[in-house]
């Protein structure tokens, strides 16, 4: 394949990751707040989030300053993130195959950091034996990511099939996804073994697309891998494997967010209460113009007399 | 036990999904592990099921479901639904609970790791109509099919095809009514997916676009309190006059004068109990009258509608009534031109005012809300009041009422009250924000149509009450007296009926109750135990 081309897939697959993603990204965040919805534990409560208590124990909270950590969230989602903190509490037969799985994805991802930063150092002509250190580790995170990954998606998929407890709530779509990063890990092992030099040929031809290299040319094997990758890439973000960027959002904005009102809470709120309301059942009394606020005030039998 | 699949729940019409086997249950610690001994399940009669709408599992929580008379009304009512859908997915009708709906609608992995969690589903013995993810994945995929463009085709190529018909939705319609909606499945779900939230949409939708709702949360609820004061259908006079009577009666028995201050203007603090404790568990009310006066507290209760009945069953199906409430709870508190609202012992009535009603409750009506435990906790630390914790020396153990530990984070006050004045305090297992519903949550409690309390006592509340008697494990007999502390009414509700249908006063000398009330048991200035295990 020309260079030209590789240039176009990849930064178009990248270009189009990117703009679905953070156009979801966007959409989730602009939604409009919420009732709230809290549930402990709430890691942010100093003193509390241990165990799962909240500033709603302190006798007039209203007149104290709310105490909270920055640190204890991040650890929280840190453990959660990279060692399934939940999965692990609550379904641990589950907990090694998922682990796996995850664990090549996020060390893929880490290859790919290095192979990037070697590729600098590749055009800044900087030292072989920097070079060398980037590309040793960039090789032994691609092949432990790879098969790690590899086997943990070839596990959830015999367990996807195999066990009655999710079987029933399986599609095509679960299995497809399944498939598809198996292919991505499995790929990039043959890729790994077949060449003598994976991390620098990926450094290469990460460099031929930083420098428009139109001379780029690259091995049968990574070619294929990186094509199944962007074919994966480019499919991902209109799926719910984006769950990296949802759950932000359930966490933080709702399990985690016990926020009273303040200044700019009050102004978004003042114009959700007054938006007209159009749900039919006889005793909400909407009619497509009343707003919640009118709605709330139904009278009593007493005032209606 | 029958396998179920999803798209099972739109087939076969008017008949039953499941059959519930007594002994597919999960079993009971002796003396209450041989099943035959107990009433079972009223099974319904040939009259009821050619009336009712019974195609679930053999329960009927609404005998009011409407049954269509022809072809044309169902499709009515499949139309009513989908537009129902479509307003729970509007930023005008639904801001209340968007964000979290989407996200739990988009990203569940259909890991099942939430299902261990549940306490219906481990009661049940695993049925697999009550795992916490077999409703919402109903939901979701109808959600996909019928209202995302593209959704029908999908539907057919990945295999997520479930039709909308009649069945469907009265099956639906009675499942979201099998949850306890105690989010002890979202505690669990590493995506933060919520399952408890789902199903109380989906109660929204019922109630909001069709209206239909169990009679004893809305009609018999939340409309009956806004128009004559009190769920319970008690008037202000009647609350007060009940009030007085307890009053004078603790007066003249213990020579100790209380009286329960009502609308005081300019009070510090406005105490809304529920009107269910004054009817059903009057001790509870009478205990904070004299907690709160032997702490020379300035208070007051109002027998404005609906400020003595301080709950909200809105916060169980209805978004707009639990405005409503919310709302008229602030105005009266306003109206009296008090400090700060304090809330009596019911879980969902802390969480509604405090939290789930509070960007409901914008500029004036803002009013500082405290939960009821932590002001027990200041009265008991005080030095106001004086106590002697022998007074209390039997078996005690807590149940965490969901609403007010899982879901407000209100978990030490309560037991730093129960380690001082309660020598034998143990907790269950698990407890705090990891404990059991009651059984009785999500508006379950108060529900009694039909033979619902059969499956209330037999599947929801069965985990709780399994813990609760491992939690007494060293005593099972009658032999000691103990007491299990529920503070919160409709958890003491759920317990009534639990504890009679198994008779846990007689074969384990167990009895329940309040806080409010092991307090004052362990007043120094009291010369005879408050509380009493003599049947009434
Ligand atoms: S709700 Fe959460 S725990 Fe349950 S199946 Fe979905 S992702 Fe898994
Ligand atoms: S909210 Fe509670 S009762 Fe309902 S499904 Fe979840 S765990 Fe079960």
């Amino acid at each position: 394949m020309s260079g030209i081309v590789w240039h176009i897939l990849a930064f178009g697959v990248i270009g189009i990751f990117l703009a679905v993603t953070v156009y979801r990204t966007v959409a989730i965040a602009r939604l409009p707040v919420h009732l709230r919805w809290e549930l402990a534990p709430i890691p942010h409560e100093k003193g509390k989030g241990k165990y799962g208590g909240s500033y709603l124990e302190e006798y007039e909270w209203w007149t104290k300053t709310r105490q909270r950590s920055r640190i204890a969230p991040l650890v929280y989602m840190v453990v959660e993130i990279f060692l399934l903190r939940g999965i692990w509490k609550r379904n641990r037969p589950l907990w090694p195959l998922t682990f796996a799985f995850h664990a090549g994805i996020y060390l893929v991802t880490a290859m790919l950091l290095f192979s990037l930063v070697s590729s600098i150092l590749i055009i800044t002509e900087a030292p072989p034996y920097v070079i060398n250190v980037f590309q040793e580790i960039a090789s032994v995170l691609a092949v432990a990511g790879y098969l790690m990954g590899g086997l943990g998606a070839i596990a959830l998929l015999f367990k996807r099939a195999l066990d009655s407890n999710l079987r029933p709530f399986n599609t095509t779509t679960k299995y497809f996804n399944l498939v598809l990063l198996g292919a991505v890990f499995i790929s990039g092992a043959y890729a790994w073994f077949n060449l003598g030099d994976f991390a620098a040929e990926m450094s290469l031809f990460i460099r031929g697309l930083i420098t428009l290299d139109t001379g780029l040319t690259i091995a049968f094997s990574l070619s294929l891998h990186i094509i199944i990758s962007l074919l994966f890439l480019l499919y991902l973000p209109w799926t719910d494997m984006i769950h990296f960027v949802a759950k932000y959002f359930t966490y933080h904005e709702v399990r985690w967010n016990d926020a009273p009102q303040d200044e700019k809470m009050k102004r978004e709120l003042r114009g959700l209460l007054a938006q007209p309301v159009s749900w039919s059942a006889a005793h909400v009394g909407a009619d497509g113009k009343k707003n919640w606020v009118d709605l709330t005030k139904k009278k009593t039998k007493d005032e209606e007399a | 036990m029958k396998k179920l699949k999803l798209t099972d729940i739109a087939k076969g019409g008017d008949s039953q999904l499941i059959d519930i086997d007594v002994d597919e249950l999960v079993p009971l610690p002796p003396p209450y592990d041989k099943a035959e001994e107990f009433p079972g399940f009223k099974q319904l009669t040939e009259d009821q099921r050619e009336r009712l709408v019974c195609n679930l599992d053999g329960v009927v929580s609404y005998a009011a479901l409407p049954k269509p008379k022809n072809k044309a009304e169902e499709k009515k009512y499949v139309k009513q639904f989908i537009s129902g859908l479509k307003k729970l997915l509007s930023k005008e009708n639904n801001w209340t609970f968007l964000q979290p709906l989407l996200l739990s609608l988009d990203y569940c992995a259909q890991c099942q790791t939430c299902c261990d969690a549940c306490p219906i589903y481990l009661g049940s013995g695993k049925n697999d109509l009550y795992r916490p993810t077999y409703r919402p994945e109903i939901f979701r995929r109808l959600v996909n099919k019928y209202i995302k463009p593209g959704g029908k085709l999908r539907a057919k190529l990945t295999g997520a095809d479930i039709d909308l018909n009649w069945t469907t939705i009265t099956r639906l319609y009675e499942l979201s009514y099998r949850c306890n909606l105690c989010r002890r499945c979202t505690q669990a779900c590493p995506m933060g997916v919520d399952n408890g939230l789902i199903t109380r949409e989906l109660r929204k939708l019922f109630s909001q676009e069709l209206g239909w709702a169990p009679k004893e949360l809305h009609e018999k609820g939340t409309m009956l309190q806004l128009d004559v004061g009190s769920a319970t259908g008690l008037r202000p006079n009647v609350a007060i006059d009940n009030l007085k009577f307890l009053d004078e009666e603790f007066t003249e028995s213990t020579g100790i004068n209380v009286s329960t201050p009502w609308d005081k203007k300019g009070a510090d603090i406005l105490l809304i109990h529920s009107a269910g404790d004054i009817i059903s568990f009057p001790e509870s009310p009478i205990a904070f009258t004299i907690l709160c006066n032997a702490a020379g507290l300035s208070w007051t209760l109002s027998s404005e509608i609906p400020g003595y009945d301080g709950i909200n069953y809105g916060v169980f199906y209805d978004d707009v009534q639990l405005a409503r409430v919310a709302t008229r709870h602030a105005q009266i508190a306003k109206k009296l031109g008090v400090k700060k609202i304090v809330m009596g012992e019911c879980g969902h009535q802390n969480k509604a005012l405090m939290t789930v009603a509070d960007r409901m409750l914008t500029r004036e009506l803002n009013i500082p809300r405290e939960n009821v435990m932590t002001f027990l906790e200041n009265l008991v630390f005080s030095g106001k009041v004086k106590f002697d914790p022998t007074k209390n020396d039997f078996p005690v153990t807590l149940h965490d009422p969901c609403n007010l530990v899982r879901n407000m984070g209100v978990v030490e006050p309560q037991r730093r009250i129960l380690r001082y004045l309660c020598p034998e305090f143990r907790e269950m297992t698990p407890h705090g924000i990891e404990n059991y519903c009651c059984g009785g949550g999500g508006g379950l409690s108060v529900m009694s149509d039909v033979n619902f309390t059969d499956w209330k006592v037999n599947v929801a509340g069965r985990m709780k009450f399994k813990q609760v008697l491992e939690a007494f494990a060293d005593h099972p007999g009658p032999e000691i007296e103990k007491y299990l502390c529920a503070p919160c009414l409709n958890c003491k509700l759920q317990f009534r009926d639990v504890f009679e249908y198994y008779g846990a006063k007689e074969k384990s000398n167990l009895i329940f109750g309040g806080m409010g009330e092991l307090i004052v048991n362990a007043m120094a200035i009291m010369k005879k135990p408050f509380l009493s295990w003599e049947e009434e």
